[in-house]
């Protein structure tokens, strides 16, 4: 839109100097309006005229720009809820706008940080950063559906919570996209309508251009952007092992014992969790004994001892007392301590043969 | 969209369309003009072109001209054209042909390689595009009936 305007002074103009505004990224607002005005001294017959002024304006148009950002991914468990990717939305126009949310669950592909997308969370929902401290708060950052008055050069931080199943396994990756659309601003407290590119004729009001880069797959210049943006589930990868040791005969003693009536055997369980698998906690143990077999009390059972050797061939050793022996069930069971990634512990009984 | 006002400061009068009275009360006509300056890529050749400012968002570049024209029976002279820069733009380096430029709101003047600005650091550095706050002109002598015109190019903010 321009304006022209002409005025014919009564007097000289004086030149007044524009303080100059410091330059934006996003750069001047949206309806602000640009007036060159000129101011002409001449003489005629060497006699100074009326300063003359002219004039013209040109009114700044919205240039729609936007992005969306998220960074490394969430890790979560199998069957965690309330699990929060968090997302950037940034504001790069020259207005203040709204801008409407929406999140989806990606269908396989690359995800955003170089895994692929294997499984689908539930439960999707979109909160703000009510408390603007950039980590997610349950209870405290409340849902919404879009970012109200988002400010030129200015960024709103957006998490997506949703819920894990429990059925997935470590290392694998559920991504989920969010789209942010430019919608008008002006209006506190409520969604404005979502914007479109002002197309052919220029119009009296504040026209909108669309100059938003491609995202996630949104076009460019179509006033959206979409991110992506994951969860890695890190689970514990257990293997358990059960070794049997003889530890004497009533024949033989301890010297090549032989698995004849009355001869003592040790158990020993073994649980390891495998290198880059998250930590196994409250890992409890039982094992029901056959009816063949009677649990030797004296020596109870010892928790978390040390295997050496590899899978299955384990050499048990150490542990201290614990765990519980049920004699109506004739079950031995006993809970280790919080087993890391790359490490094993083990539960250790003993019994003899019938 | 373009409207077009002419308010005549003495007269108190309003004319819409051009001012035919301009030429009995002042010697010379003004006409302002801005086109926006426009990169069109057709069949992979970029060329510019001006069109009328529609859409102007920050970036775009606009020429702005005044088109002056001696409307009385005798010489004009020493006609000198002030024009200080409005804040939303940025002076174009490339901007103004047979103008001399302003850094200090038109205290001085010169070309713009001339000129230097405070460092802000007690010093002084060589004045740049952003700097320039005034574009001035000066035609010698224009004839009876004679017209011409002079614009410079600058940036939106």
């Amino acid at each position: 839109m321009s304006r022209y305007t002409r005025l014919l002074a009564a007097s000289a103009v004086g030149v007044i100097a524009l303080a100059s505004s410091p330059a934006f990224a996003a750069g001047t607002v949206a309806g602000t309006t640009i007036t060159n005005t000129v101011t002409v001294n001449y003489k005629v017959g060497g006699v100074s005229q009326t300063a003359q002024t002219a004039s013209n304006t040109v009114t700044v148009d919205r240039s729609v720009n936007l992005t969306v950002t998220s960074g490394a991914t969430t890790p979560v468990s199998p069957g965690q809820t309330g699990a929060a990717i968090k997302y950037t939305v940034t504001n790069t126009s020259n207005d203040t706008l709204d801008f409407a949310l929406s999140a989806a669950q990606q269908a396989g592909g690359t995800a955003a940080n170089g895994g692929t997308d294997v499984f689908d969370t539930t439960n999707v929902k979109i909160y703000a950063d009510t408390n603007n401290n950039g980590v997610y708060d349950p209870g405290t950052d409340l849902p919404i559906t879009y970012l109200d008055e988002v400010a030129p050069d200015t960024s709103r931080t957006v998490f997506v919570v949703s819920d894990i199943p429990v059925a997935q396994t470590n290392g694998q990756v559920a991504g989920i996209i969010l789209t942010a659309q430019a919608a008008a601003g002006g209006t506190a407290g409520s969604q404005g309508t979502t914007l479109t590119a002002t197309s052919g004729a220029n119009t009296a009001g504040i026209d909108t251009v669309f100059a938003d880069g491609a995202g996630a797959g949104d076009s460019a210049n179509d006033g959206k952007y979409a991110a992506k943006g994951d969860y890695t589930v890190s689970a514990p990868v257990l293997t358990i092992t059960k070794v049997s040791t003889l530890i004497n005969d009533p024949v033989n003693g301890t010297t090549n014992p032989k698995a004849i009536p009355g001869a003592t055997i040790e158990y020993c369980i073994v649980v390891a969790n495998a290198a880059g698998a998250a930590t196994a906690q409250s890992l409890a143990v039982s094992d029901a004994l056959p009816a063949t077999v009677s649990y030797v009390s004296g020596f109870g059972i010892l928790l978390n001892g040390s295997a050496s050797g590899t899978a299955p061939s384990y050499t048990c050793s150490g542990g201290t007392a614990g765990g519980t022996y049920d004699t109506p069930t004739t079950t031995v069971s006993g809970t280790l301590a919080d087993l890391a990634a790359g490490s094993t512990e083990t539960l250790r009984f003993r019994a003899t043969i019938k | 969209m373009k409207t077009f006002i002419s308010k005549f400061a003495i007269a108190a009068a309003f004319a819409l369309v051009s001012a035919p009275a301009l030429a009995a009360s002042g010697q010379v006509s003004l006409t302002g003009d801005v086109v926006q300056d426009k990169v069109v890529v057709d069949h992979g050749a970029s060329r510019h072109v001006l069109v009328k400012p529609e859409k102007v968002v920050p970036g775009d570049k606009l020429v702005f001209t005044t088109h002056y024209r001696n409307d009385g029976k005798q010489s004009v002279e020493n006609f000198v054209v002030t024009n200080p820069l409005p804040s939303g733009v940025i002076y174009s380096a490339d901007g103004a042909s047979g103008a001399v430029v302003s850094v200090d709101g038109g205290k001085t003047w010169g070309a713009l390689e001339t000129l230097k600005v405070a460092d802000g650091k007690g010093g002084e550095r060589a004045a740049q595009a952003s700097d320039v706050t005034h574009v001035r002109w000066t035609v010698a002598s224009i004839a009876p009936g004679a017209s011409g015109a002079v614009s410079y190019r600058a940036t939106v903010r």
